[in-house]
């Protein structure tokens, strides 16, 4: 409903241009009308608009959960609507360059944005003074089902298995809470995981896949290498996975 | 793109999955064609028409969905041949199948077949391990740290063993690696972190403890009001007989005349106070009150070993009477210049 009236006013305030937009908040605007809008502000207006992005999307990513367009359009740019581009593209350099971060866009469609760690992670000392998130754990476990088991899995077969690491989905978890809440809500909407109905099954299941927030974070060549380690075998004689994961390191190079 | 082609990679499996049994169905299908092409046009043979056997018909196929449901499990198992034991059965059924509300059980039983069909087939790897969940969990509980000899308290019997408490972190700290998740904010100072639920709490009780209080003021003031008459009723005598007790231990000789100890000559209505407080004393066997020689009250007050179990058959009661007229009138018999009792006011302003 909010989405409605947001879209609506949107659109008043942006008649001038041509809406091809869904969202309604968003236009590519024109060469011409990028070119008035850098002479009309100056690099300074400019510069802050740009540290404005860059703490919004900071801050934003505290929770996971991924940063739409529409909303950094809506409460950081707004008449700096048709700098978008430049701002965001700045943006992604302050972030590579001063905290080794990167911005990605993990759906084009709707343009919704993630930060992803530029820097290798070492294995030997710990990442941040802090103690590791519990939750980063459980996700390692679904995603790494998933993914050796070609890349979806119904839901009974992470509650079962989770079941045996003691992690009754039932219950409340000291680490996780509500963990059927966590997983099939806190990580869907991270864009960690998908939470989708199998057609034609009566009563209703459901299978876990990997969101698109885990295909940008998650390698899995190395998370192939800690399970096998964890079997005490060879990454390469899971050959598909294998296969999989080298090739999906490839192209996130 | 995904959904086409995990439709065909599903009937493929189910190909591969059904094997004699996908064979066997184009040609019976063929078979119930021939017959219906003999019941001719007019399409529904009366001896297709039957209600009692499409029933044992359906009720057979609702039985066979039912075992196929609850048997999961068991018919994923790559030890037996369950499933192709399933569609047997549902090809010999589907032999006496002439309408579609059967056929269309048949369908769905189908469905279902080629469902664990494929789950059947994803079991089958054609290179490269098997990954078996249940082996995973048991690494990650190694690595966890769960120490199997030690039982835990309300450990069942499958789930025997002590996980740590640290089990997640210890599983987080090396998972991490696999990720490349930008670093959220953290205070230097953790002890911030843990700081904003208290104050919170804190804020919500100020607010809720006066109203609740205030709510509980009124009924303490009224009880308190009333105590506090109570109180002073019992004070008043107290203290009036402190005042008979002062008085006669001045004098046990002379008797104190009632009239003289009750009556105040500046107020009526003190005098009506103190009869009905000096009441009390008779009453509680403090004080007695007797006739002297000139057939007038006199009271003394009742010492402590004075008091005789027998004095109550010795009892009396009686009712006095006031009015400002005899008030008056006793003051000038006995020629009463001041109380003998002081009024309770002066006494606590001398206090």
């Amino acid at each position: 409903m909010s989405q409605s009236k947001r879209g609506s006013s949107q659109n008043r305030r942006s008649q001038m241009v041509v809406d091809d937009d869904d969202e309604g908040s968003f236009t590519q605007p024109s060469l011409s009308q990028v070119q008035r809008a850098r002479d009309n502000f100056t690099t300074v207006q400019v510069d802050r608009k740009v540290a404005e992005v860059v703490q919004f999307i900071l801050i934003k990513d505290q929770r996971k959960i991924p940063i739409r367009r529409t909303d950094i359009v809506k409460h950081v740019m707004k008449e700096y609507r048709s700098l978008y581009l430049d701002i965001m593209k700045r943006a992604d350099r302050t972030f590579e360059q001063v905290f080794g971060l990167k911005l990605v866009e993990i759906d084009s469609k709707n343009h919704i944005y993630i930060l992803t760690n530029r820097l290798e992670q070492s294995l030997e000392e710990p990442i941040s003074m802090c103690p590791a998130n519990p939750k980063t754990g459980l996700l390692f476990v679904i995603l790494g089902i998933i993914f050796m088991k070609g890349g979806s899995v119904k839901e009974t077969l992470v509650w079962n298995t989770l079941k045996k690491l003691r992690v009754d989905v039932g219950e409340r978890h000291e680490d996780f809470g509500d963990v059927k809440k966590t997983i099939s809500e806190e990580f869907v909407r991270q864009k960690y995981l998908e939470y989708v109905r199998i057609p034609h099954t009566e009563p209703l299941e459901f299978e876990f896949r990997w969101g698109q927030r885990a295909e940008s974070e998650v390698s899995k060549l190395k998370m192939l290498q800690f399970i096998a380690e964890l079997h005490d075998q060879e990454p390469q004689s899971w050959t598909q996975q294998y296969r999989e994961a080298t090739s999906a390191e490839n192209t996130q190079r | 793109m995904s959904e086409s082609k995990r439709k065909t990679s599903r009937s493929i499996q189910e190909e591969a999955a059904n094997g004699a049994v996908g064979r066997s169905r184009p040609e019976r299908s063929a078979d119930t064609g021939e017959e219906d092409e003999g019941a001719g046009p007019s399409g529904i043979h009366e001896e297709d028409d039957d209600p009692a056997q499409r029933r044992e018909i359906r009720s057979q196929y609702r039985d066979l969905i039912n075992s196929v449901q609850q048997n999961r499990e068991d018919m994923l198992n790559p030890a037996n041949n369950k499933l192709f034991d399933v569609l047997e059965e549902a090809n010999k059924l589907f032999a006496n199948v002439r309408q579609a509300r059967e056929a269309a059980l048949d369908a769905q039983l189908l469905v279902l077949a080629t469902d664990l069909g494929r789950e059947k087939a994803s079991q089958l790897h054609a290179e490269g391990s098997a990954f078996d969940p249940s082996a995973f969990a048991e690494h990650l509980l190694s690595f966890m740290g769960l120490n199997r000899l030690e039982e835990e308290e309300d450990g069942d019997a499958n789930l025997g063993g002590y996980m740590p408490p640290d089990a997640w972190q210890r599983l987080s700290k090396k998972a991490q690696y696999c990720f490349k998740t930008a670093p959220s904010f953290h205070y230097m100072f953790g002890s911030f972190l843990a700081e904003p639920p208290p104050p919170r709490q804190r804020v919500e009780r100020q607010r809720k403890a006066p109203s609740k209080e205030a709510k509980r003021i009124m009924p303490t003031q009224l009880k308190k009001m009333e105590e506090s008459h109570q109180e002073a009723t019992e004070k008043e005598v107290e203290r009036i007989l402190g005042c008979l007790r002062s008085y006669f231990a001045d004098d046990p000789q002379s008797p104190i005349l009632y009239y003289e100890f009750v009556v105040d000559p500046n107020s009526f209505s003190r005098t009506v106070e103190n009869i009905f407080h000096t009441s009390f004393l008779i009453r509680d066997g403090l004080a007695r009150v007797y006739l002297n020689s000139n057939k007038l009250p006199c009271i003394a007050p009742v010492e402590e070993g004075e008091l005789e179990p027998g004095g109550a058959n010795a009892r009396h009661q009686c009712v006095i009477s006031i009015s400002p007229a005899t008030w008056k009138e006793i003051i000038e018999a006995f020629d009463i210049k001041e109380a003998l009792i002081p009024s309770p006011k002066v006494l606590s302003q001398e206090g």
